[in-house]
């Protein structure tokens, strides 16, 4: 167990790590005949859905670290979030051209342009390459901490427009939404409550303390 | 310190048969047997029922110059809800034992007199099935062309005589909850239901399926008496009907309560008509190369010379 977390928290196994999904649910189906009887749809849904997990799994970080400050897992994931983000990148962008691929000309692929799924996908797109491209020791020295650190909430955001794409891309869509993002929802909202319950819980103490 | 010693015929709550269980003795001896014999014909899949089939083509539907979708395709990429949300689990959702023959069709409403037909039986009566080549476009923008085998659906008003109040016909298809374990959701009124005007009911085109490519109609496509009505989306066409009845009111069909502002009661194949939330101009073949890109959709789903006169005067936009 020692060894994997060392491991785990080297860059080079890492990367590779991130590659794992597009070999597995990806090219070794494409390549096996895998992917069922409308592929193009089925490799859509699947570039689609490694992303979200992708973006879920590092919003889900943050929050694992304040509940469990100790775990090592928790810990060792976390160096790696900026790899992770713009691995979602990388995905949400290969998610993109298979929707070209399936749509087989720009004209099917713009009649979607004023759809709900396609406005909150693209948003979505925008704001992960914004923080794909910044995400680099020079841009945080360049744009300063603090506006950095701005920008890079627009994540929030993405995640909103995410479950909404999710949600509104296909018939029945709206379960795989929830079961995704309201644990997530669940989690960012414990992040929150936890530091809160711990102020009240010392404001407790201190008036007890002076009533005695 | 109290002991309790149990006797030595004693059996633990953990061995006793559940009721359900017990209640359902015989139909499970049923379905071991039915399974078996199933089993011999065609591993895996249950089939429903054979009278009529192979059936001969009705050479009015070859549709010249269309590619038939491969038998595996169709047997496998289904959109059944009660059974699952994926394309490809309802093969093996719904052949778990789920029992289509002998199965029983009640005809009710403003009809004469009601009745009932078991589904080999009704074959029986009105003489026998056709084949037909029938484009089918699912509302999800994805398409195949699949050989049906069936009777029209006029041959059976015709047979049950509807009432001159008459003016709309809903189809019921079954509630099985052990079967079918979907229908346990709250979110989705159960069982499904579809509904047609007695005009569009008596069209040519619709018809009643209980084959497809000569084989009695597996489970997962709709056993043993399915709906097809060409020119709609493939969510009309209602799978494993139990009862059709004639109403003086439209009827209330399932996707409409679901989501009545994405699809209504008519549901036509409409290119220019978007669902709100995805375009319908163009629709993806299933069996395609992976580089051929979506075809065009057509009005009416290629049927505008049969059913154009049914909508003469409709805004095809707002019922859409």
């Amino acid at each position: 167990m020692n060894h994997l977390l060392k491991a785990l928290a080297t860059r080079r196994l890492f990367w590779p790590l991130l590659a794992v999904p597009a070999i597995w649910r990806l090219i070794v189906p494409a390549l096996t005949d895998g992917l069922g009887f409308n592929p193009l749809s089925e490799l859509l849904h699947r570039t689609g859905q490694i992303a979200i997990w992708m973006v879920v799994a590092v919003l889900a970080l943050t929050p694992l670290k304040t509940l469990f400050p100790r775990a090592r897992l928790v810990n060792t994931l976390n160096r790696h979030r900026r790899a992770m983000g713009v691995a979602a990148f990388i995905y949400a962008a290969l998610h993109v051209m298979e929707h070209f691929l399936y749509e087989g000309e720009l004209r099917g692929y713009f009649a979607n342009v004023w759809k709900p799924f396609f406005l909150t996908g693209t948003f979505a797109l925008l704001v992960l390459l914004a923080l794909a491209t910044t995400s680099n020791n020079f841009s945080v020295k360049r744009l300063g901490y603090h506006r950095w650190k701005w920008l890079h909430r627009l994540v929030y955001l993405a995640a909103l427009a995410l479950m909404w794409h999710v949600g509104t891309a296909g018939k029945g869509n709206w379960p795989f939404a929830q079961k995704v993002f309201l644990p997530l929802l669940a989690l960012q909202l414990l992040r929150v409550i936890k530091p809160l319950a711990e102020r009240l819980q010392i404001a407790v103490r201190q008036l007890r303390m002076k009533a005695s | 310190m109290h002991f309790k010693v149990p006797p030595s015929w004693a059996l633990p709550d953990s061995a006793v048969t559940p009721e359900s269980h017990y209640c359902g003795r015989r139909r499970f001896l049923k379905q071991i047997g039915l399974g078996a014999v199933a089993a011999a014909f065609a591993p895996g899949e249950l089939f429903a029922a054979r009278t009529g089939l192979p059936a001969k083509l009705n050479p009015a539907y070859r549709l010249e110059g269309l590619t038939l979708t491969k038998e595996n395709a169709i047997l496998g990429y289904n959109n059944f809800i009660e059974f699952s949300f994926q394309k490809e689990a309802p093969r093996i959702e719904a052949n778990r034992g789920w029992k289509t023959d002998p199965w029983t069709l009640e005809i009710d409403g403003l009809i004469a007199k009601p009745l009932k037909f078991e589904v080999n039986g009704l074959v029986r009566k009105l003489g026998g099935l056709e084949q037909r080549n029938y484009r089918h476009r699912c509302v999800e923008a994805w398409s195949m062309v699949i050989p049906w085998d069936g009777f029209p659906l006029r041959k059976l008003i015709e047979l049950a005589r509807p009432l001159p109040a008459a003016r709309f016909v809903k189809f019921t298809s079954f509630l099985d909850t052990d079967a079918a374990p979907n229908q346990n959701s709250s979110q989705v009124p159960w069982p499904y239901t579809e509904g047609l005007t007695l005009e569009e009911a008596m069209n040519e085109l619709s018809f009643l399926a209980t084959g497809i490519y000569g084989k009695p109609i597996a489970n997962q496509n709709g056993a043993p008496i399915r709906l097809v009505v060409p020119w709609k989306y493939g969510f009309k066409g209602i799978k494993s009907i139990t009862r059709i009845e004639f109403t003086d009111m439209q009827p209330r069909t399932l996707w409409n309560q679901v989501a009545p502002q994405e699809y209504g009661f008519y549901a036509n194949v409409n290119p220019a008509v978007d669902h709100p939330r995805w375009s319908q101009a163009r629709e993806r073949v299933i069996g395609g190369g992976l580089f051929e890109g979506k075809k065009a959709t057509l009005l009416f789903n290629g049927y505008e010379k049969e059913v154009t006169a049914l909508y003469r005067g409709l805004d095809l936009r707002k019922n859409f």
